[in-house]
């Protein structure tokens, strides 16, 4: 049985490990939501008497990666554990086993690269002026598709984009993400032996950040939890105030609408102590809270002299110099490089400053999704073995290796490789042994993936999809490195750089709000807090939609947060942008500078 | 759960054939090649643990050799189960990967192994013209076996049985018609990677084995030891530890032995003076080795068995084969029964050939106790004794179809009652009806005794050479036995011999007939009705199935026999039944009267008089090559044989020219004249047409070899000479 030590978990989080009944947990930020919900799953995964399966739905991949090594570290046998993104979870648990009874599915379909996808919807918004592949994001609830664009004015152009889009698609018998959830639902609603089944497989359902679910994900969900009949138990964890995807669908259901639809006993619970910001950060992001949940300051940073300022002064032309200033302030301070963050509601935005910053702090280290400087699409068999590839062999990173090595194989596996011999040792074995003398990022791993199929004897050209994700992987790369480059990035394409994608974080973290969802910093400084950007000018409720992104990236700090809404911004013929609204109209005292 | 279907399409001998199996034990019935191991091998590749490599290697010799050229085909070994309680949570994740969804009640489930083309190749014969044949070839010739992947499915709906589904999904090799698809959603799913179907389920295979003692004294396939070690992986250290303790203690005993410890003196002793101090070993100690793990500590462990009663126990090496054998089995049903505690969904127990192992007496009391309620047994077998425990219900029977196998079940689509009548017969008569190739049905004793010795000679061949069964059901209720062979069930040909009992005598009542003359003729005439009812009767059961035929005595055998031009052997018996000199001599008038009545009279009379199986085989003495096979009886062999082949053609024929003139000197040079035109025709030189024309003319009473010569020159010309 798996047991931990007492210090590691608070009662409220105890309490919600050991809870036998199925659960739904509201945790405030920073209150150890993630660790709680990997106690959970090593408590259950423990407990195992039968060969049902545990199955935890998180928002990213990475997050699925993270929790499952943390229940590595614990010592608990992961076999009985699949986690994942519901994307995944459709495909693995519906599609694949299921796929043959849906006429649209029955015959063979791949999942479109995203690289593919917005140079196919580009094409289609060409004749359309005023359509950009970023309006035509939708998202499927169980009545039919919804588009995240909330400037009606354009509905009409992107309806006729999409109806292009889903018929080529269905012409090239290829399904995107959302179609995923889509065919994911039609099958369980029309076999409702689907329900019946997973229900019997999997002991328990775990889901992170409810809050960003959609409709249809939630009814996925609940089908099976029905079916199960309180046999599938349920822990639902996440923060109604951190609902920040709301123009894709995502809600925070209510409780009892939850319990009513699943059918079962569901317990609520709560986590209310926040362990990582100091008590001033907590009572300035609390002037955000909009679902009235309770938050107490329980860390060690509680009595910290927090700093919490706002600057709406600053010159947009000069914010560089201000992100600058605050950095060297936070570092003089004794604040180590890897917990700063610098926040911005758009990428577009993030794109300038990180190569000013790259420019103006050479003795610093930038970290950023957005820096990776080739296809990120998870998704691509290429991709992941890249990160083998692009990591060095260490005791540190071989938990993490042997995983990759264990999808790879499995990839290869269900690409109609034969795996038998294949063993993951092997494979690190022969990537580590692999010796390439290219400084091109991309040459080199279009060199390595060649010379390590030749140490393998395979011959990639044997099977068709491995050959298009490569394809894919590299066109999408290419373009990407393209655009850096045009954006001041003349290093990106070394493969020195490439190298430090994979390797522990230990730059300056430069992100968008959505991207930062679960991580905090010791000091976080965001820009860019300007009405239409936050909230986005689609937003619906754009009051609510502010709170929440404002509540977000405040609640990272653990002990100082510097906004920032810049003056003097262009806003094309709407004139210059104004500080976010619902930030100007809270009454905090902030510290000056 | 259990197997109840597997179907074999393309896999080594089998072309396309289904099994059909039931809850508890199962037979596998068939004559040695008939593919009995590759079944069993087919279910391993599904099941067994040890034989996943096997299945993701399967090679160019796995193709059914019927198919001529394998590329571009797919081997497909499909498996159907039934019974899946989908309460046990166990069987969740089985039935999540293969249950087939159409079965409202999730009760059946489907997992099959697919060898088939790559995808790039599937979408190479995908897109062909229809009759792009040269395309085809082109695209044939080039794949190898490199080029085929294996994969893992379940909840198929496809029937893989049905050629017309195989076509479909496959394609038409022959027109050159292949579906614009490469993905079939018939064929299955793939089974998910969470799902390990060969580790769901427990599989225990006992092989046929030649060599007990050998797989005994062999670590890897010593029985006892996998059972030892399943043991001594669960032994508690508390345990062990005085024991290991012990045998340290022993060791240290045992070095310290004086004798030892004298002998390693001496050792060291004679190396200084051999090699002097300089160039000894610095140390040198005997030290015991008897090994404290519990694994090795087991691994010296042996079984003793004591098979007589003298109280002596011996290794197995001393045992009986028969002993030795019993004991091997009895070791792995154990080491199954170990296997079923596991968290299995389902067990399965393969036998290969258990009449290799033990004794037919204990053969029938273990399958009789054997029968676990969660396993399911298979066993192939060729000996009729276990086929006979065997329920009718649950036997596969595998034949032999010119170059490929197929599988019967001979109780498919049989009433219950025809089933019992049937399991009864096989039961009592211990027959080898379902080994055989060709069956004739015979009513008595007379038939089951002279057909095989008229055969035999006649053609030198024996029925068994023949592959025909003459079985004889001991009435005229044919029907019984006969309804096994069918389209559905046993597709083997079988004849049915019976006597249409039409009178040999004028049965037209007289006034002037005495009593015993009345009832004979009244009974004649009503054998008569009866013969023609029963004939009426058989011709509709046996009208429109291909595998049946019936052939009648006009009268019955003896008078049939004896009307055929035999009446000079019958001749012969008479003094062996009379011992009244005017009885034989008025038997012998009749016999040789040519008048039926007479005839077939005395023949029946003195049948009679002996026992009609008594008599049958005091005719069989006296029978010769020349004598004459009834005519019903040659179209009954031909029928259940089918054609004769060339080399079973040539050595009838040798036969006969040996009858014919090896016991007359004079006829040598004609004799072995003709063996060269046999030879000619054994290589296929000249047609049977030719060689049937030489044979009349030889065996013409008149000919000499001048007279042959002449005739040769006309006929076959000088070619041979």
């Amino acid at each position: 049985m798996f047991t931990w030590d007492p210090r590691d978990l608070n009662c409220e989080q105890a309490a919600a490990v050991v809870e036998p009944s199925s659960i739904f947990l509201i945790a405030c930020p920073g209150s150890g939501k993630t660790r709680t919900l990997t106690y959970k799953i090593a408590y259950e995964l423990s407990r195992r008497a039968d060969k049902r399966i545990v199955v935890a739905i998180t928002y990213t991949r990475r997050a699925a990666d993270e929790i499952q090594e943390r229940i590595e570290d614990l010592g608990v046998d992961t076999s009985g554990l699949w986690i994942g993104t519901i994307h995944s979870f459709c495909l693995e648990w519906i599609i694949k086993p299921y796929g043959i009874y849906c006429p649209v599915l029955a015959h063979g379909y791949c999942v479109i690269d995203t690289h593919d996808r917005e140079l196919m919807l580009e094409r289609l918004c060409a004749p359309y002026r005023s359509v950009t592949h970023w309006d035509c994001d939708y998202y499927v609830s169980e009545t039919g598709y919804y588009l995240g664009c909330q400037d009606t004015r354009k509905h009409d152009a992107i309806h006729k984009v999409l109806a292009a889009y889903f018929e080529e698609l269905s012409a090239s018998r290829q399904i995107d993400f959302e179609l995923i959830l889509w065919h994911a639902h039609t099958l369980m609603r029309d076999q409702a032996h689907i329900a019946v089944l997973l229900s019997r497989v999997f002991s328990h359902v775990l889901v992170d950040e409810y809050q960003d679910t959609k409709q249809i994900q939630y009814s996925l969900l609940l089908t099976i939890l029905r079916a199960g009949r309180g046999q599938t138990k349920t822990f639902i964890v996440g923060d109604p105030n951190q609902a920040i995807y709301g123009s894709l669908g995502g809600y925070a259901i209510p409780v009892a609408d939850f319990r009513a639809q699943a059918g079962i006993p569901i317990k609520e619970m709560a986590l209310s102590r926040n362990y990582r910001s100091s008590k001033r950060i907590i009572s300035y992001f609390s002037n955000f809270n909009v679902h009235a949940t309770s938050i107490k300051s329980a860390g060690e940073h509680a009595v910290f002299p927090s700093l919490v300022t706002y600057n709406k002064d600053v010159a947009h032309t000069d914010v560089h110099d201000e992100l600058v200033r605050l950095i060297q302030v936070s570092l003089a301070a004794g604040n180590t490089p890897q917990n700063i963050c610098v926040l911005a509601p758009w990428w577009i935005l993030l794109a300038s400053t990180t190569r000013k910053l790259v420019a103006m702090l050479p003795d610093q280290q930038f970290d950023g999704p957005g820096l990776v400087p080739f296809s990120n699409d998870s998704d691509n068999f290429w991709f992941k073995l890249s990160k083998i590839l692009l990591t060095e062999s260490s005791p540190r990173l071989l938990v993490r290796r042997m995983r990759w090595a264990n999808d790879v194989i499995k990839d290869l596996g269900d690409f109609g490789v034969d795996t038998t011999r294949l063993t993951q040792r092997k494979l690190l074995r022969e990537c580590n042994a692999l010796s390439i003398d290219e400084t091109d990022g991309l040459r080199y791993l279009d060199q390595a993936f060649t010379d390590l199929f030749e140490q393998l004897s395979l011959s990639p050209e044997n099977f068709p999809p491995l050959a298009a994700h490569r394809e894919a992987f590299f066109n999408s790369s290419a373009s990407r490195i393209e655009r850096l480059q045009k954006a001041g990035a003349s290093y990106i394409n070394q493969v020195s750089f490439f190298k430090k994608v994979f390797r522990e974080r230990t730059g300056i973290t430069v992100s968008t709000i959505h991207g930062v969802k679960g991580a905090e910093f010791d000091v976080v400084i965001a820009f860019g807090l300007l009405e239409g950007m936050v909230p986005h000018f689609n937003e619906a409720d754009g009051h609510v939609a502010a709170s929440k992104l404002l509540y977000v990236l405040s609640s990272r700090a653990r002990k100082h947060l510097h906004l920032i809404s810049e003056t003097g911004r262009s806003r094309g013929r709407y004139g210059v942008y104004t500080p976010t609204e619902s930030l100007a109209a809270c009454h905090f005292i902030y510290n000056s500078d | 759960m259990h197997i109840s279907k597997l179907t074999l399409v393309n896999y080594r001998n089998f072309k396309n054939t289904t099994l059909r199996f039931h809850k508890g034990v199962n037979t596998i019935i068939g004559e040695n090649g008939s593919g009995k191991s590759n079944i069993l091998r087919a279910i391993r590749l599904l099941l067994d643990d040890t034989m996943v490599r096997a299945a993701y290697r399967l090679e160019e010799s796995d193709f059914s050799r019927s198919l001529g050229q394998w590329q571009g085909h797919w081997i497909i070994i499909s498996m159907e189960f039934e019974e899946i309680s989908t309460d046990e949570s166990v069987q969740a994740l089985f039935l999540h990967g293969t249950a087939t969804l159409a079965d409202t009640l999730l009760r059946k489930a489907t997992y099959n192994l697919i060898f088939r083309p790559k995808k790039e190749i599937r979408l190479k014969l995908a897109a062909l013209d229809i009759f792009d044949e040269d395309k085809l070839a082109e695209i044939r010739s080039a794949i190898t076996i490199d080029d085929y992947e294996t994969i893992f499915t379940g909840r198929s709906n496809a029937d893989f049985s049905a050629p017309a589904v195989y076509e479909s999904i496959v394609g038409d090799f022959e027109s050159c018609v292949f579906k614009s698809e490469t993905e079939f959603p018939e064929i299955g799913a793939k089974v998910p990677g969470f799902l390990s179907v060969t580790k769901e389920v427990s599989l225990t295979f006992i092989q046929a084995l030649r060599d007990v003692v050998a797989e005994f004294h062999n670590n890897r396939t010593n029985p006892l030891l996998t059972l030892l070690k399943s043991k001594s992986g669960e032994i508690n250290p508390e345990t062990m530890q005085p024991i290991t303790q012990m045998v340290r203690d022993l060791n240290t005993s045992i070095e310290n032995l004086e004798d030892v410890q004298s002998v390693r003196n001496h050792i060291r002793e004679t190396i200084k003076d051999a090699a002097g101090e300089t160039y000894s070993p610095a140390s040198l100690s005997i030290k015991s080795d008897l090994p404290e793990e519990a694994e090795k500590l087991f691994q010296s462990l042996r079984l003793f068995v004591g098979e007589s009663e003298e109280g002596y126990e011996g290794a197995i090496h001393e045992l009986s084969l028969g002993g030795a054998n019993l004991i091997y089995l009895t070791l792995k049903l154990l080491e199954f029964k170990y296997q079923r505690e596991k968290l299995s969904i389902a067990n399965f127990l393969l036998i290969e050939e258990p009449e290799a192992h033990i004794h037919t007496h204990i053969q029938k009391t273990l399958f009789d106790r054997i029968a676990y309620s969660d396993a399911q047994i298979i066993y192939t077998t060729h000996s009729t004794h276990i086929s006979e425990v065997s329920n009718v219900n649950n036997v596969n029977i595998l034949g032999r179809h010119g170059s490929f196998c197929e599988a019967y079940q001979p109780a498919t689509g049989l009433e219950p009652s025809q089933v019992t009548s049937i399991q009864r017969y096989l039961d009592a008569v211990r027959s080898n009806l379902l080994f055989a190739k060709s069956v004739i049905l015979v009513e008595g004793d007379v038939e089951e005794i002279l057909i095989p010795v008229l055969v035999k000679k006649v053609l030198g061949l024996s029925v068994d050479e023949l592959g025909i069964s003459v079985i004889n059901i001991r009435s005229t209720g044919f029907k019984n036995v006969a309804v096994l062979f069918h389209d559905l069930r046993i597709r083997k040909r079988c004849a049915i011999v019976t006597d249409l009992d039409q009178a040999f005598f004028d049965i037209t009542p007289l006034p002037t007939d005495a009593p015993p003359t009345v009832a004979k003729k009244v009974k004649a005439a009503g054998s008569q009705k009866s013969g023609l009812e029963r004939k009426a009767e058989l011709d509709v059961f046996v009208a429109e199935n291909p595998w049946l035929a019936t052939f009648y005595a006009k009268h019955t055998f003896e008078v049939d026999f004896v009307a055929g031009g035999n009446h000079e052997a019958v001749v012969k018996t008479v003094p062996k039944v009379y011992k009244d000199a005017a009885t034989i001599e008025e038997s012998i008038k009749a016999l040789q009267s040519g008048q039926l009545a007479r005839m077939g009279g005395r023949t029946l009379t003195m049948a009679q008089k002996e026992g009609k199986g008594w008599f049958a085989i005091l005719l069989a003495d006296q029978l010769t090559p020349q004598v004459q096979i009834p005519t019903y009886i040659q179209q009954a062999i031909h029928f259940a044989h089918g054609p004769f082949s060339r080399p079973l053609l040539s050595r009838i024929l040798q036969h006969r020219v040996e009858c014919r003139f090896s016991s007359n000197c004079s006829a040598a040079p004609l004799h072995a004249a003709f063996r060269l035109e046999l030879e000619r025709f054994q290589r296929e030189e000249i047609s049977l047409q030719t060689l049937k024309a030489a044979v009349a003319f030889m065996l013409q009473g008149t000919s000499s070899m001048r007279s042959w010569r002449r005739w040769r020159d006309v006929h076959l010309g000088s070619a041979g000479s």
